[in-house]
């Protein structure tokens, strides 16, 4: 549903992205991992429109959006979910998850979503009226990810969503993507942490140096030495 | 004595409320676009003419005579940012701020509308609206108020409440505090960062307007009665420059305590007055009276 045919991008003289090409299949988990700085984040922002690319095409769901602007990237159903505590820290929990319906604010049905997303996130309803600013780590990422799916999104992007937890935390975050990829959200994937995305994932792209290094099933680069020895610290 | 102090607060709380509006009409364009507009009292006075000219050309009553002004700078604002601003931010180069090229904007702004407004008939001389309500004023305990002075009141408290439901009520207004708040975010949702910025442009503008049209009949009107703007920078401070409720306070604090040094220092130190404030506050409170810490802006 989502292709990328050999994009790159560059932030200045820099160059980020050097000619990467992937896909991401209907109904799947599909993780890309790398190093800090190997171009993890920045695939996913030229994906997004963040950034501008300088060469190649992408195309989702059969559609060129090549060079579109980020809010009508969303509206197509593409929400990504940013490395980071990017929430909006002074409003409350119940404003943020209702911002994420902003581009369908006119078609109404918020309630049901909020519904939703309290079910995959307990935590979130319980702390509904605090502002945002002061929820814990693991509990501001839930809340991206919870403002990400009230903008009903077809294609969800998650960047590091396993940066600072723990691994009691990360191992419970990983189980609500798993819920939230079941009801029916394909999912692109950016992680660090490579042995929890490999177990999480259908399909994998290894990124070294704004370059696709290797991909195939993630079983596959599971066993695979060369990623054992650099990803997996076997 | 007590009855001259008393009067003192009166009248203070009247302008207090007024440098109130034009303060929150520079605080809510800083914390959305980190721009400090200097352009504002230029925005307060293009605010009184429009007022003036609703009033000579259309005759319109007051109601909408602050309903003309706010609209027209709000288009006014809304434009600014649209040409001007968002012009200079597409030339930002990547790791250099661009602030000081929009602050600058803003300069060169103040002194385009202070020029312009020369070449509209009726600005060569002085002038004043005529007051909203006449009659005899109202005892309130001791103290008289001008019923005019109430009408200020109560148009602030009225315009206070709009902004305060606005934004918190509002999906509109949360969205334009989310984006003043993470603008990164805010796009990843989204929300359209530009167009609210123009509308913060627009809003603050109007606020600016409606506190030029109180300020009207009041004062002597002249195309440099911008530099009232002063007294709406002390008053920000006071709040930290950051915080809504700050500016109130502050407004209305600015307000009293300029009657009460003109009534104990004499009035030639009215005018040095908001400057003392600036400085005190800036030395010993820089975060503002209601607390909070330092702002650390992430650029």
């Amino acid at each position: 549903m989502l292709e990328l045919s050999g994009i790159s991008a560059s932030y200045g003289a820099i160059r980020a992205l050097e000619n990467v090409s992937l896909s991401v299949a209907a109904g799947r988990i599909v993780c890309l991992l790398g190093a800090n700085g190997a171009g993890k984040t920045t695939t996913l922002n030229c994906i997004s429109g963040v950034v501008p690319l300088t060469a190649g095409r992408i195309r989702f769901e059969g559609e060129d959006i090549t060079g579109w602007p980020i809010d009508r990237i969303v509206a197509r159903g593409i929400v990504q979910v940013p490395e980071g505590r990017e929430i909006f820290p002074e409003l409350t929990v119940a404003d943020n998850l209702l911002l994420g319906t902003w581009l369908r604010r006119r078609k109404g049905g918020a309630a049901r979503d909020f519904e939703r997303i309290y079910n995959y996130f307990p935590r979130l309803r319980e702390r509904a009226r605090q502002p945002a600013g002061t929820l814990s780590g693991g509990e501001q990422q839930m809340l991206m990810i919870g403002r990400a799916l009230m903008a009903q999104p077809k294609l969800l992007l998650l960047d590091e969503p396993s940066l600072g937890l723990s691994p009691l935390l990360v191992q419970q975050l990983f189980g609500i993507i798993a819920r939230v990829h079941a009801d029916g959200v394909p999912i692109l994937l950016v992680e660090q942490n490579a042995a929890v995305a490999l177990a999480a994932s259908h399909h994998a792209y290894i990124i070294e140096n704004g370059e696709i290094r290797l991909d195939g099933p993630a079983r596959d680069l599971e066993q695979n030495e060369e990623v054992k020895a650099a990803y997996l610290g076997a | 004595m007590t009855l001259l102090i008393l009067q003192a607060i009166a009248s203070g709380v009247v302008t207090g409320c007024v440098y109130a509006l034009i303060a929150l009409s520079l605080v809510i364009v800083y914390k959305s676009t980190d721009v400090i507009n200097f352009a504002g009292g230029e925005i307060v006075m293009i605010g009184g003419y429009a007022g003036m000219l609703a009033l000579l050309y259309l005759g319109l009553p007051y109601i909408l005579i602050f309903a003309f002004a706010a609209i027209a700078t709000f288009a006014l604002g809304a434009l600014f940012d649209r040409i001007v601003l968002h012009k200079v931010l597409g030339r930002a180069v990547p790791g250099q701020s661009i602030l000081v090229a929009m602050v600058i904007a803003t300069v060169g702004l103040s002194y385009v509308l202070k020029g312009g407004v020369r070449v509209v008939p009726y600005t060569e001389e002085v002038r004043r609206l005529p007051p909203f309500f006449t009659g005899e004023p109202i005892f309130i305990g001791p103290v008289v108020v001008q019923r005019q002075d109430i009408a200020i009141i109560v148009v602030a408290v009225v315009v206070m409440a709009a902004l305060w439901a606005f934004f918190s009520l509002t999906l509109t207004g949360k969205a334009l505090r989310a984006t003043s708040q993470n603008p990164r975010a805010a796009a990843l949702v989204g929300i359209p960062v530009r167009r609210m910025r123009m509308t913060v442009w627009g809003i603050a503008s109007a606020l600016a307007a409606i506190a030029g049209v109180l300020l009207a009949p009041k004062l002597l009107m002249t195309p440099d009665m911008g530099v009232i703007v002063i007294l709406a920078f002390a008053a920000a401070i006071i709040g930290g420059f950051a915080s809504l409720p700050g500016c109130i306070i502050g407004g209305i604090l600015l307000g009293v305590i300029q009657n009460i040094v003109g009534l104990y220092v004499g009035s030639n130190a009215i005018s040095v007055a908001p400057f003392a404030v600036i400085m005190l506050i800036l030395a010993l409170r820089p975060q503002g009276l209601l607390g909070g810490r330092v702002a650390a802006k992430k650029v």
